[in-house]
């Protein structure tokens, strides 16, 4: 057994190709069962899980509900006494649709969670913490601002962006300067 | 007698005892002796089985067959760039070694109005829409990948550690994972997978120090080719404009230093310049470890931003510190703990020796 485990791995790997073990795992519900845990396992620890693992639970359920009792004559309940016999139904009705309702408010919420998206440009980090009396910058802030603090806003939006701006270009050009210090130490350009 | 044989009996009671307690104890360490042995010797057993019929491929081999496959093979690559939040960017790559031994590459980004990177042997020429086609002096065209990466992996192994996952498919090949882990714990991780056939880049994810995914970069379709691509034959080299001179002679230095450097990163560029759009004035210093660049600006702090600023802009991280005379920003690809400690580091050197 612990000979076709391995066998299972190593096929998963890629490293073996050995038509016999597809069969093997094509006719034991066991191996099956560990080619799926196994993949589930890899893509786990990889961290590239895309799915959460589906427990496959059906097949459990469906096997108590086999080992249930049938319950032949139903035992005597409330609904038997005439008149909140009468009451229960309607109750029952109600909470159906109490039940829907519920249902119905929780999918709204959920869709206008789903769909919030911050609407702010800049991912502004936690204010509190380490690093005290940062303030965030966001292009938020500028409602509540008075006119007059506008101007320094504005301004600090472009100094920041103007250090953005030329980080980003001493990117680009920071091979060119790379080079230009090798080529002169060394006095030997790549030859084609 | 009786008395005698009871006497007795405790005795030999005894002696059984303790040859019944001792003869496990040796035959145990009998036992252990042999197991030891045994264990070991399997163990070499599987070592070997490991190395002969696994063949896995250790970090180094993988890294030089990278480099190796990007520097001298001719090659068509379709690839996209995907950021958290923002929009899927496709790229072309394409490199051939043409028949008289030179290299000829180029980089265009496919959707709008497009960039295009040329690059023939040393110079790179740029070619993008709302600016003049210009040549710089680059033996790399600086993409999103970057070039150390593909062209110099075994420089990061100051700063990063390499480790082999194992198998797995990308782009519907069979390929090798990687995890690049920086040795301080002080930088983004990343996870790389290589194609197992030709060795070269299929996948390479960024992820901050909490697992999140912060840029993926997805080959979507590799063609090796044994001649250089036709493209590389309609390129005019006389019709490329000529490489910019980037004079580094009037840059003044300064004496900032960052005493508190994440592990592998180096001081690639210092100097005294103006900043394009404001013409301030700045003392600017350039840290690398070969992934990702770091830029340090010093400026007084009556024109600097007033308050101090933390914020995300990509994947940079923005970071200002004041101390009252100066302020300190920084800029790069790094956690914020990380550009914390660097701008706190910070000091100048009133003589240098």
């Amino acid at each position: 057994m612990t000979h076709q485990h391995e066998n299972l791995s190593a096929f998963m790997d890629g490293e073996m190709s050995d038509s016999g073990i597809i069969d093997a795992v094509k006719n034991d519900e066991a191996m099956q069962e560990k080619w799926r845990r196994y993949h589930l396992i890899r893509s786990g620890l990889r961290k590239e899980a895309s799915v959460a693992p589906a427990l496959d639970l059906t097949a459990q359920i469906a096997a108590q509900i086999e080992q249930e009792p049938t319950v032949m004559a139903p035992k005597r309940t409330w609904a038997d006494l005439p008149v909140i016999g009468n009451v229960i139904p309607f109750a029952k009705q109600t909470g159906q649709f109490a039940v829907a309702a519920s249902v119905a408010a929780a999918v709204i919420l959920g869709y206008q969670q789903m769909n919030y998206s911050p609407t702010e440009p800049f991912m502004t980090a936690p204010t509190t913490g380490s690093i005290g009396g940062l303030a965030p910058v966001s292009l938020e802030q500028s409602r509540t601002i008075p006119r007059d603090d506008m101007a320094a806003l504005m301004k600090k939006h472009r100094q920041v962006n103007a250090l953005l701006e030329d980080h980003q270009q001493q990117i680009k050009l920071k091979q060119s300067d790379i080079e230009e210090q090798t080529d002169s130490k060394e006095k030997t350009p790549e030859q084609r | 007698m009786k008395r005698c044989r009871l006497v007795d009996w405790p005795l030999n009671r005894r002696s059984i005892l303790v040859s019944l307690l001792t003869l496990p104890l040796l035959t145990f360490n009998a036992i252990a002796a042999a197991n030891q042995e045994s264990t070991v010797g399997d163990g070499v057993v599987v070592e070997e089985l490991r190395t002969t019929q696994r063949n896995l491929p250790t970090a180094s081999e993988l890294l030089s067959r990278l480099s190796s496959a990007v520097q001298t093979q001719n090659y068509q690559v379709s690839f996209v760039q995907s950021r958290a939040g923002s929009e899927t960017i496709p790229y072309l790559w394409r490199h051939a070694v043409l028949a008289d031994g030179s290299h000829m590459e180029q980089l265009n980004l496919q959707n709008g109005p497009g960039r295009e990177l040329i690059r023939v042997g040393n110079t790179v020429s740029v070619f993008e829409p709302d600016v003049p086609p210009y040549s710089i002096h680059s033996a790399h065209i600086n993409g999103p990948i970057p070039t150390e990466l593909l062209n110099n992996p075994l420089a990061l192994k100051d700063s990063y550690e390499f480790v082999v996952v194992g198998r797995a498919r990308v782009s519907g090949r069979p390929a090798q994972q990687l995890r690049i882990v920086s040795r301080d714990n002080s930088r983004f991780n990343y996870h790389l997978w290589l194609d197992e056939e030709t060795g070269m880049l299929l996948k390479l994810n960024m992820f901050d120090l909490q697992g999140m995914l912060l840029e993926q970069i997805q080959v979507t379709h590799l063609t090796m080719l044994t001649d250089p691509h036709d493209y590389f034959s309609r390129v005019n080299q006389a019709l490329l404009p000529k490489p910019m001179v980037v004079s580094s002679n009037q840059a003044k230095g300064h004496n900032w230093f960052v005493t508190q450097l994440p592990q592998g990163m180096k001081e690639t560029r210092r100097e005294v310049r103006r900043l394009a759009v404001t013409g301030q004035v700045v003392e600017y210093l350039m840290l690398s470890d070969g992934l990702v660049d770091v830029s340090i600006y010093i400026q007084n702090a009556s024109d600097a931003i007033g308050s101090d600023v933390v914020l995300r802009h990509d994947l940079n991280t923005f970071l200002t510190l004041t101390d009252g005379n100066y302020q300190v920003t920084i800029v790069g690809e790094i956690p914020l703990k990380t550009a914390n400690i660097m701008a706190a580091s910070l000091s100048r050197v009133s003589h240098q020796p």
